[in-house]
């Protein structure tokens, strides 16, 4: 999505940046040079280039206020626990004390190979404890409970995964590709939401691919073909939503081919089809609604679609795309986009804007295109040299973005080693404006400053309230990571170290001190996650 | 007591607020009347603003009746001449649009044709925010509308001067100075304690406050995680009363669009100071099997649109409220193989509330002489409505807002 651009960088400025006492003091002196903004605009621009410490703009001619002159953007991350912490949230979904102590203790190539090499790392307890948890995942497509509960369980399956895996970068770059590659199960439709499972496992395995097999995988993945209308897309008339989506979201973005590229494109993908689902055994105009509906739910909770080559409705024609002539079909098309200069420039720039921050450098994109070329576009190269940079491990990274709720969800889960299905994500995750499988559009979760606002602010301290207090269904949420405090202190102690780097004022602390002070016992380790979990410091990341 | 804006407005000296006992629950609710002397004032107009996501299918609302290329381009999804309700000079309503049809005779409701800019974007995104922006350049910042909030007066009651129906602030509402809350459920909006709605007078709600108190505006998010917090807290409170002083005189479609649009009645009924409303209704990308989808969206939009100009009316009300539609494109004239149609350019507006002049606006593009293979070429540049709107319904002078002075469209009545 285009905002993730330009606009970004001032939504920085003015979200992470700019002081609230910065835009009070300046007001009067900007008045007369523009906006506020126009002039913190100017001063980031001027520091691109690579030249000259990056720095937030602080207005002149003020004092009395204990501010710092600058934020110096390049000063790295200066504690080895936090750089730990820090590495954990963006590669994963955040770690418990013990993994923070870790991974403190290694090399920023350790460390991120430690996360990159998962493949032989060990993941039966999930997949166990996963067998136990009872959700189902549209298989039991004919379960009565229907398939409105058909999709939370695969919410809830979901969630578990990044909550309990053994692997968290894999699950890390599922949650990435979902947001980028996108599909929506409301398009799919409950009767195969199962073929959004068949794409995320399909996301899971090729976490770390080249990106073009990736790309080309997603192009002939089910739930793909049917989302963007590939499947409805003929000769004699061609859809263009893939063909558009695919350059301007997957691969080179806005402004690098033409409209004429995305109807010679679309000629390209026309008979792209699934093989349909197998033909009822009866005549459903003999039964009732009632069975009639029961067979169809049977019929679809076998349904494993593959893709497969409608020769007749596929245009096999000569197409001039992107500056080439050739009877070209989808998979060309994608060949040739992933040789642009623009598609590596955009891929490797998402993935950074995904774990660092979302305004890189010039100087570090230039390394990250580099690596992208000299890869052959290998995911795994061009995450490996993001989480080894200086620029991931500086102050322009760290709380560089507010929280998206399924990080905010999944990570107190983990930090504070609490047991849960998640069964009250579903009801939230409307409200916090994150539901998994059903991204806003085809542009994924707009990201950024867009998930606060006063209605997801409510609804992620609601959510909280409702998970830790068991919200009257069942006893409250134990919180081993806490209740083995000894002391209220401790406990807030421990909470703030493993949620939020120790890293909050002096009277924070202290107000969180008074009010544990006055709790009965039982109630303290609740109280004190809840008002953590509810703290400015953990809706950033 | 002083707010934050009041600061920033009137560059005042430098106060730190939410520091000492002072709560921001106190500071949110108390706002000071110290406006500088070049805000507009209030003239108790109020716009909502309905966006259609997706791309609307303008030849299919406002359909060309007995326009031969019109039948010959959508065989398929195109309407009979005789399945259109008739408005005027060859042009008739979706067959959906009963209720709207039936304003349009009352004499509230205008429509504007051809609406489009300069080399149209295909994208969505692009596009939407170019609407938004109100800049097909992209270079003016923040969006039209919170631009616009951004030179009103405020009133003590203002932190519902700009509202939204939704999870997040929507990009024309996004300004420099003005927090839009943004209510999704009204239920659910406050602090919830032990999973029962809190009044926020609890020990742990307090404490939390401080924590937002202390946490240094010079922190990353400082400036967004306050103003949230602030706007949050006083809305909450604010709509809570608000739904003590408002009875729906109309039962709403019972879709999130008709409840939306019923939060929105009350906004208004009860005197919240809002003086612009946003809502989303979405779905518009109708690339395959359009005559369905669209049929359903355009009685959504018809039922909840006619429900809520009735409760307003009912309330005394209608004549301050406008009602504007858009959308970021129209679709392809002509329709695809899936019965369905790709993105397009121009498309229509609506206007509907007790100060429009009815009447349609803006010439129809042809379609005959097609632009960028098979498009209609705009004939109303989308900046003129809302140089429109911004001065003659919401009194502000609207030439610094767009970049330029826009000729303005009669749609609205001269006060």
């Amino acid at each position: 999505m285009d905002s993730r651009q330009p606009p970004a960088i001032r939504g920085r400025l003015l979200g992470r940046r700019t002081s609230r006492r910065t835009l009070l003091a300046g007001s009067a002196a900007v008045a007369a040079a523009g906006t506020t903004a126009a002039v913190l605009g100017l001063e980031y621009a001027g520091s691109g280039g690579g030249v000259g410490p990056v720095v937030a703009a602080e207005a002149p001619g003020k004092a009395n206020i204990s501010l710092p002159a600058t934020i110096d953007l390049r000063a790295p991350i200066a504690d080895a626990r936090t750089r730990a912490a820090h590495l954990l949230r963006r590669a994963g979904f955040g770690g418990t004390a013990e993994e923070i102590d870790e991974f403190a203790q290694l090399s920023r190539e350790e460390a991120a190979d430690r996360l990159l090499d998962f493949a032989g790392v060990d993941n039966s307890a999930l997949e166990g404890r996963l067998a136990k948890a009872g959700l189902v995942l549209g298989d039991a497509a004919g379960d009565a409970r229907g398939p409105a509960r058909l999709i939370t369980d695969m919410q809830r399956r979901w969630l578990m995964r990044m909550a309990y895996t053994a692997r968290p970068l894999e699950e890390r770059m599922t949650l990435i590709w979902h947001g980028l590659l996108t599909s929506q199960v409301s398009k799919i439709g409950p009767l195969r939401a199962r073929l959004m499972v068949t794409q995320n496992e399909l996301f899971r395995h090729m976490a770390l691919a080249r990106y073009d097999d990736l790309v080309k995988a997603v192009s002939k993945d089910p739930a793909m073909l049917i989302y963007l209308d590939t499947v409805e897309s003929a000769k004699e008339h061609p859809n263009e939503n893939y063909a558009r989506e695919l350059m301007e979201l997957f691969t080179m973005g806005v402004g690098n081919y033409t409209e004429q590229d995305v109807r010679e494109s679309a000629r390209a993908f026309t008979g792209w089809r699934i093989t349909p689902p197998e033909r009822p055994k009866v005549d459903p105009n003999t039964l009732t609604p009632e069975e009639k509906r029961k067979l169809q739910q049977e019929v679809f909770a076998n349904y494993r679609p593959t893709f497969v080559m409608a020769q007749r409705q596929h245009d096999g024609g000569q197409k001039a795309f992107l500056g080439q002539t050739g009877a070209f079909n989808g998979d060309d098309i994608v060949d040739i986009i992933m040789r642009q200069p623009a598609t590596g420039r955009f891929v490797t720039r998402r993935l950074f804007s995904e774990l660092a921050n979302d305004s890189p450098e010039p100087a570090t994109l230039d390394r990250l295109v580099a690596v992208w070329d000299d890869s052959g576009h290998d995911v795994r190269a061009v995450v490996r040299a993001i989480l080894t940079s200086d620029e991931f491990y500086s102050q322009a990274s760290y709380r560089a973005f507010v929280r998206s709720p399924v990080e905010f969800a999944v990570h107190a889960v983990r930090a504070l080693e609490i047991e849960t299905d998640f069964r009250f994500y579903p009801r939230y995750g409307p409200l916090m404006e994150q539901v998994l499988f059903e991204p806003p559009s085809v542009a994924g979760w707009p990201g950024g400053a867009a998930w606060l606002s006063s209605s997801t602010f409510f609804a992620r301290l609601n959510y909280v309230d409702a998970f830790l207090s068991a919200a009257g269904r069942g006893r409250a949420t134990a919180i081993p990571a806490l209740s083995r405090a000894s002391t209220p202190t401790a406990a807030i102690d421990r909470a703030l170290a493993t949620l939020v780097d120790d890293d909050v004022s002096v009277g924070a602390r202290q107000a969180l001190y008074e009010y544990a002070s006055r709790l009965p016992a039982g109630e303290q380790a609740a109280g004190i996650a809840y008002l953590v979990l509810a703290s400015p410091e953990y809706q950033l990341i | 007591m002083l707010s934050r804006r009041d600061f920033v407005r009137g560059g005042v000296a430098l106060v730190t607020i939410g520091s000492g006992a002072q709560s921001l629950l106190k500071v949110a609710v108390a706002f000071a009347a110290q406006n500088p002397a070049d805000a507009v004032p209030d003239n108790g107009k109020i716009l909502v603003l309905v966006q259609m996501a997706g791309g609307n299918d303008g030849l299919n609302t406002l359909v060309p009746v007995g326009d031969p290329t019109y039948h010959a381009v959508r065989k398929r999804i195109g309407f009979e001449d005789e399945a259109v309700l008739p408005l005027e000079a060859g042009f008739g309503l979706a067959p959906q649009l009963t209720g709207l049809k039936g304003l349009w005779d009352e004499g509230r409701l205008a429509l504007v044709r051809g609406v489009g800019y300069p080399n149209q974007n295909y994208s969505h995104f692009k596009s939407m925010a170019i609407w938004q922006a109100g800049d097909p350049e992209l270079k003016l910042q923040d969006g039209w509308l919170g631009r616009t909030l951004d030179t009103m007066e405020a009133e003590a009651h203002d932190p519902f001067q700009g509202f939204n129906i939704g999870g997040s602030t929507p990009p024309e509402l996004r300004g420099e100075k003005v927090a839009v809350p943004s209510v999704q459920n009204p239920v659910e909006y406050g602090f919830q304690v032990g999973g029962k709605v809190g009044d926020g007078s609890d020990g742990r709600t307090a404490t939390l406050m401080k924590l937002y108190e202390q946490y240094p505006a010079s922190s990353p998010y400082g400036v967004l995680l306050e103003t949230t917090v602030e706007s949050a807290v006083s809305s909450a409170q604010a709509l809570k009363a608000a739904g003590a002083r408002y009875r729906p005189a109309v039962t709403y479609p019972s879709t999130s669009f008709g409840s939306g649009l019923s939060v929105l009645a009350e906004a208004i009924v009860a005197d919240l100071g809002m003086r612009v409303g946003h809502i989303t209704l979405g779905g518009f990308d109708t690339h395959a099997r359009e005559v369905d989808d669209h049929a359903r969206l355009m009685t959504e939009l018809d039922q909840g649109l006619t429900a809520f100009y009735r409760d307003l009316a009912a309330h005394g009300k209608a004549e301050n409220a406008l009602v504007l539609t858009w959308s970021e494109f129209g679709r392809r004239v002509e329709e695809n193989a899936n019965e369905g149609t790709d993105h397009g350019a121009a498309s229509v507006m609506f206007a509907l509330g007790g100060g429009v002049q009815k009447g349609l606006y803006g010439d129809q593009p042809s379609l005959a002489r097609l632009v960028d293979n098979g498009n209609l070429a705009f004939t109303t540049d989308f900046r003129r409505v809302y140089a429109t709107v911004i001065e003659r319904w919401l009194g502000v002078p609207s030439a610094p807002l767009l970049g330029k002075a826009w000729e303005q469209i009669p749609f609205i009545r001269a006060a």
